[in-house]
């Protein structure tokens, strides 16, 4: 037996919520009132690089997780992130996150010799950690944060976006240059409705609606630890 | 002969001596009768799912070339093996037709608790350990499966000979078996130089080795508690 619409709408209604209310809050606010140099836009790209490394491990223990059918819908979420749309002539992402980088003035080897921020390991071990929980929890915990980053949910533009709109306001590096950011501000919107396609299916009665509502909300909060470092480490950029 | 050339003939070796375990000597020895044909199908397609889950796990901490290199292995198993133009979960239950069995068996079928076990073994190795040691874990079992490594047929081939022999349905008509004696052939060298590219060190070569041995003790529990 499948949930209601309403039950369905209703959850969808309270994601939507929470993504938009994620902008607005203090961690956020900050990081989108910086002003982007090229030294920070550079620190900036090669930590973003890391981030889309840890969802590549986050959606792995989530798909092991999750019912067969569910397992095949996130191999074909991977392919665009992992291997690329090659029918398309569309690179994986983390090559994207490189080559977005030579805007920036960053060589390859600049991803490979820089290390991770100190407080987005943390956050990365804890999006880990959410990954391997039951794995409603989980796939909310990675879907989530595609959800958070979808034009079309998120009132005044996604995190790619604003990103961007910084990068070409304070550098003049225009969208389509950013070829990372462009294509997530695409991919995302597509990507965010994972997770309502994976409740009309499981969110069967209200604890899989809890569930999948706590691991939506405890992913929120590690973004928001993770943002925080991040504007951080801009503001102690020249 | 270099770090992984031995590396790799001690993972020969132990795919082997698999096969002369007393677990696996009892299980392949038990008669099949058409319902103990039937019991066997049914359990592998849970076999299989449980593969799915840990190369899954796998893959979520490996580096991002090994995710690479499992993400298309998983494309076989997962999504579509161009061999018989199916998924191999999907494949096992087509097999299950050979032998009167139909898509309910496999939806309501329950899973042994000392199997149960095994596969919640293999979940722990694929989640929490070093990805060497996760990584040599799922291997070891196409390994052992690969019938140019082990001699006399992986461990497909032999089930399928003995439906073969004891039930007189020709190994081709066994699908899943028949792929598998070629998938995991193909599977398993691919992965295997993975190996060339990250085992550099003893400490490299002992994860791989913890990995191989564990999965390898789960592997004769499984064949012991499905014997």
């Amino acid at each position: 037996m499948g949930a209601s619409d309403s039950d369905i709408e209703a959850l969808w209604e309270e994601l939507v919520r929470l993504c938009n209310d994620q902008i607005s809050t203090p961690p956020f606010a900050r990081l989108l009132s910086q002003k982007f140099t090229r030294a920070r836009a550079q620190q900036y790209s090669i930590q973003m690089a890391y981030y889309v490394q840890n969802r590549r491990d986050c959606w792995g223990y989530v798909q092991g997780s999750a019912p067969l059918e569910i397992k095949k819908i996130i191999w074909q979420h991977e392919e665009d992130e992992l291997i690329g749309r090659k029918s398309e002539g569309k690179q994986d992402h983390m090559t994207l996150a490189v080559k977005e980088g030579e805007v920036f003035g960053l060589s390859a080897e600049a991803f490979e010799r820089t290390a991770r921020l100190e407080g987005g390991e943390v956050c990365f071990s804890a999006w880990i950690r959410l990954a391997q929980r039951p794995w409603l929890e989980a796939i909310a915990g990675s879907a989530i944060l595609e959800m958070r980053n979808s034009g079309e949910l998120i009132k005044g533009g996604s995190l790619s976006y604003r990103i961007g709109e910084m990068l070409q306001r304070d550098l003049a590096i225009p969208m389509k240059k950013q070829i990372n950011n462009a294509e997530h501000v695409v991919m995302d919107v597509e990507h965010a409705h994972l997770l309502m396609q994976v409740a009309r299916k499981h969110a069967h009665g209200e604890s899989e609606r809890r569930a999948i509502v706590r691991g939506a909300q405890e992913s929120l909060m590690i973004d928001r630890v993770y943002r925080g470092h991040l504007a951080d480490m801009l503001e102690a950029l020249p | 002969m270099g770090i992984v050339g031995d590396l790799l003939k001690t993972l020969d070796q132990m795919v082997n001596d698999q096969f002369d375990s007393s677990e696996f000597k009892n299980f392949l020895a038990v008669p099949l009768t058409l319902e103990r044909g039937r019991f066997y199908v049914v359990q592998n397609a849970l076999y299989t799912s449980n593969r799915r889950d840990c190369w899954a796990y796998v893959q979520g901490g490996a580096p991002l070339e090994v995710k690479r290199v499992i993400w298309e292995h998983e494309s076989d198993e997962l999504i579509n093996d161009p061999r018989v133009s199916m998924d191999h979960y999907a494949l096992t239950v087509k097999q299950g037709e050979v032998i009167g069995l139909k898509p309910e068996d496999f939806e309501k079928a329950e899973i042994p608790s000392m199997v149960r076990a095994c596969f919640y073994a293999w979940h722990h190795i694929a989640m929490h350990n070093h990805w060497l040691t996760a990584y040599t874990a799922s291997h070891m079992l196409e390994r052992r499966n690969n019938g140019k490594i082990v001699k006399d047929g992986g461990m497909s081939y032999r089930v399928g000979k003995k439906f073969e022999n004891e039930l007189g349905i020709n190994l081709k008509r066994m699908i899943s078996l028949d792929v598998h004696v070629v998938a995991d052939t193909e599977h398993s060298e691919n992965i295997s130089e993975m190996f060339e590219r990250y085992v550099k060190t003893a400490e490299d070569r002992d994860l791989v080795l913890k990995g191989a041995r564990d999965s390898m003790a789960i592997d004769r529990a499984y064949r012991g508690a499905l014997g």
